[in-house]
């Protein structure tokens, strides 16, 4: 068995075929009849402009205008006047196309790798793309087919490029495996975009995999067999059909409301990291963003992004989401999320110490840019701030009162923002949970983190094995809390979500119904599950399941009732 | 020659797609477009030049025609990027 990144859920089980990279090598040669060298080069962009634009034409009605975006992208830049101009003066010189054009390539794939900025970076292999296209036509290689392979095809490469992934239809291809690429690759997007399961970055998997062979791909787990027996075939093929059979019944939840059996409805949001995936949280049919972790702004790099780059992060995703609601989370950093370049000091205790909301108010230009960029992102959609690690009122007040400061300074300045912004918590600490009923008269809405609440609660590292099995949302203690936040916000007429991962766990599900939570904020592939979920209970039914639990006074005890009404 | 200064406001920049707006919008005229950013020089009808060059919004970039169409040019270049570049 070959493993690797899960890219794209689901099992394909077919056969191999190997797209190989052909040999474009070639012996550079001096030319004479230069015209004619100038010709054959314009002749092969013409071909080239012609099946990228055909390829492109495909992509679109197979995953949609912004993946066939990328091609219609690589002809622009091949009649791009200076590349094409440079190239052109190359061989008027006495380069043959061929070196004219790798040269040419070479020097902006160069350039664009080093770029300190990721999209420019992605943009290396567009021209690596381009450079391979013309040089195939120009040395007479035959590109491989993909629109042509058999049913029931499982695609093997190294890497795959934009041009290959155009003639990939999910009707003959039944799985991907590439040896490059990670989840968020262009490959993986767009094997998601057409359902077909995908297993990337497995390492030798062209010279382990032989075409013609039989393999299945479990893009679930990340798992790639090859030539299965036929018992491994029938317990592949009977998980498969119980993947797609859930699946096609989780689709019909698409386009409803989030509503229990008995009427009460529920907002449902997703958790991103990054401005892109609130596109997956469109995708996946989110009501909204109840949790944008602005960490990534702040990670990999060797100084604080300025406001600048933050506030077009947080209005491109208030543009995707076009008007849901969009909860922004300031900075949460220290704990296990360190950054070098805060020099921060090491910390006996981290996750005790200086972190998240007590970092940002000891800092406050820092803490202020983003509050900025948010407040001036706000003008483009429905967003909300939210404080990380809340433990007393006056850090609440501190941090409203800094976003006072900064809207001011912001109207004095001219610059547009939402003056009724909605400013909330995470309770995610024992000490917030316990006063939830004095933070409730704070804040304008609460959002409970389960992650953290359940390790401060039970005092445990859930990474360390010898205490891991303390951790469990569904401790009594770490119940009774999420009960009391929910409580206290309904009393004072705020909205409580909860944004951890317990709020996808079946268990949790009519618990916190019972206890009156307005708002879930799970991943984007468990809204339609977390939505059917919901359906499935009545107020009633989850008021005496929850009196039940509430009743009994153990985990175990907790856990092993739970199993037997869901 | 005719130039002047401006501030790039759109929020991703002269990347891919604005890049594209403002290189095939310069493409039609006949004099040469520079922009003059950090001291240095890029083509300003050349999408991979612009993309190359890693201007981010809030830059100031200094936009220079020379040529018989210099003014048109000049003006178009200003107008779209004031109007975000197609973002």
């Amino acid at each position: 068995m070959l493993n690797g990144t899960p890219a794209s859920d689901g099992i394909g089980i077919g056969r191999v075929m190997v797209i190989e990279e052909n040999s474009l090598d070639y012996t550079p040669k001096t030319v004479t009849d230069t015209e004619a060298e100038l010709q054959r080069f314009k002749n092969a962009v013409k071909i080239f402009c012609d099946n990228t634009a055909a390829q492109a034409e495909l992509l679109k009605k197979s995953a949609g205008e912004k993946e066939a975006e990328i091609l219609e992208g690589h002809i622009q830049m091949i009649k791009d006047p200076y590349l094409a101009g440079e190239i052109e003066k190359l061989i008027s010189d006495g380069q043959c196309a061929e070196a004219a054009l790798e040269h040419m390539c070479d020097m902006f794939i160069t350039m664009f790798s080093s770029a300190d900025d990721e999209l420019t970076q992605q943009r290396a292999s567009d021209v690596k793309d381009i450079k391979t296209g013309i040089l195939s036509i120009l040395l007479g290689v035959k590109e491989v087919k993909i629109s042509a392979a058999p049913k029931g095809t499982v695609i093997v490469a190294k890497e795959l490029t934009p041009s290959m992934t155009a003639g990939i239809n999910n009707e003959n291809i039944v799985g991907i495996v590439t040896e490059t690429g990670g989840k968020t690759s262009h490959s993986a997007i767009l094997a998601r975009a057409l359902e077909i399961p995908a297993v990337l970055s497995v390492n030798n998997a062209v010279s382990q995999l032989s075409a013609g062979e039989q393999v299945i791909v479990d893009g679930t787990e990340g798992s790639v067999i090859s030539s299965p027996d036929e018992t491994l075939i029938e317990k592949y093929t009977k998980k498969r059909n119980e993947y797609l059979r859930e699946r096609r019944e989780l689709e019909n939840y698409r386009g409803k409301k989030t509503m229990s059996a008995s009427g009460e409805e529920y907002e449902l949001f997703c958790n991103i990291g990054t401005p892109e995936d609130a596109l997956n949280a469109i995708d996946s049919n989110g009501e909204g963003v109840g949790l944008f972790r602005t960490e990534f702004l702040f990670m990999d790099r060797n100084s604080l992004p300025d406001e600048d780059e933050q506030f077009s992060a947080y209005k491109k995703a208030a543009l995707i989401l076009k008007g849901k609601p969009l909860i922004i989370r300031t900075l949460d950093i220290g704990g296990d999320k360190d950054l070098p370049y805060l020099g921060l000091k090491k910390e006996e205790n981290p996750f005790m110490g200086f972190r998240a909301v007590r970092y940002c108010l000891k800092n406050r230009e820092t803490f202020k840019t983003q509050i900025r960029a948010i407040l001036r992102a706000s003008a483009f959609g429905d967003i909300k701030i939210m404080f990380p690690l809340v433990t007393t009122v006056e850090e609440v007040r501190e941090g409203k009162q800094l976003v006072e400061e900064v809207k001011k300074e912001l109207s004095q300045n001219g610059i547009q923002f939402d003056e009724n912004i909605k400013i909330g918590i995470m309770t995610e600490t024992a000490s917030a949970a316990v006063i939830a009923d004095i933070l409730a008269k704070e804040c304008d809405f609460f959002s409970i983190g389960t992650n953290d609440l359940t390790g401060y609660t039970m005092a445990c590292d859930r990474g360390n094995n010898d205490v891991s099995y303390l951790y469990s949302a569904l401790q009594p203690s770490v119940l009774r809390l999420i009960r009391h936040i929910i409580e206290c916000g309904n009393k004072n007429g705020i909205p409580v979500g909860m944004c951890g991962e317990a709020a996808a766990n079946p268990m949790m599900i009519p618990l916190l119904i019972s206890f009156g939570i307005t708002e879930f904020s799970v991943s984007a592939p468990s809204v339609l599950k977390v939505r059917k979920i919901i359906s499935t209970w009545t107020k009633e039914e989850a008021d005496k399941t929850a009196e039940k639990v509430m009743s009994l006074s153990s985990e175990k005890e907790i856990y092993n009732y739970l199993k037997t009404v869901i | 020659m005719v130039s002047k200064l401006i501030t790039l406001t759109n929020p991703q920049g002269f990347h891919m797609r604005p890049a594209s707006v403002f290189t095939t919008a310069m493409g039609k005229y006949s004099c040469d477009v520079t922009i003059n950013f950090n001291n240095n020089k890029y083509n300003g009808k050349s999408l991979l030049n612009i993309i190359a060059a890693c201007i981010k919004c809030g830059s100031e970039i200094e936009i220079i025609c020379d040529g018989t169409d210099e003014k048109e040019a000049l003006d178009e270049a200003i107008q779209l990027i004031e109007s975000g570049l197609g973002e």
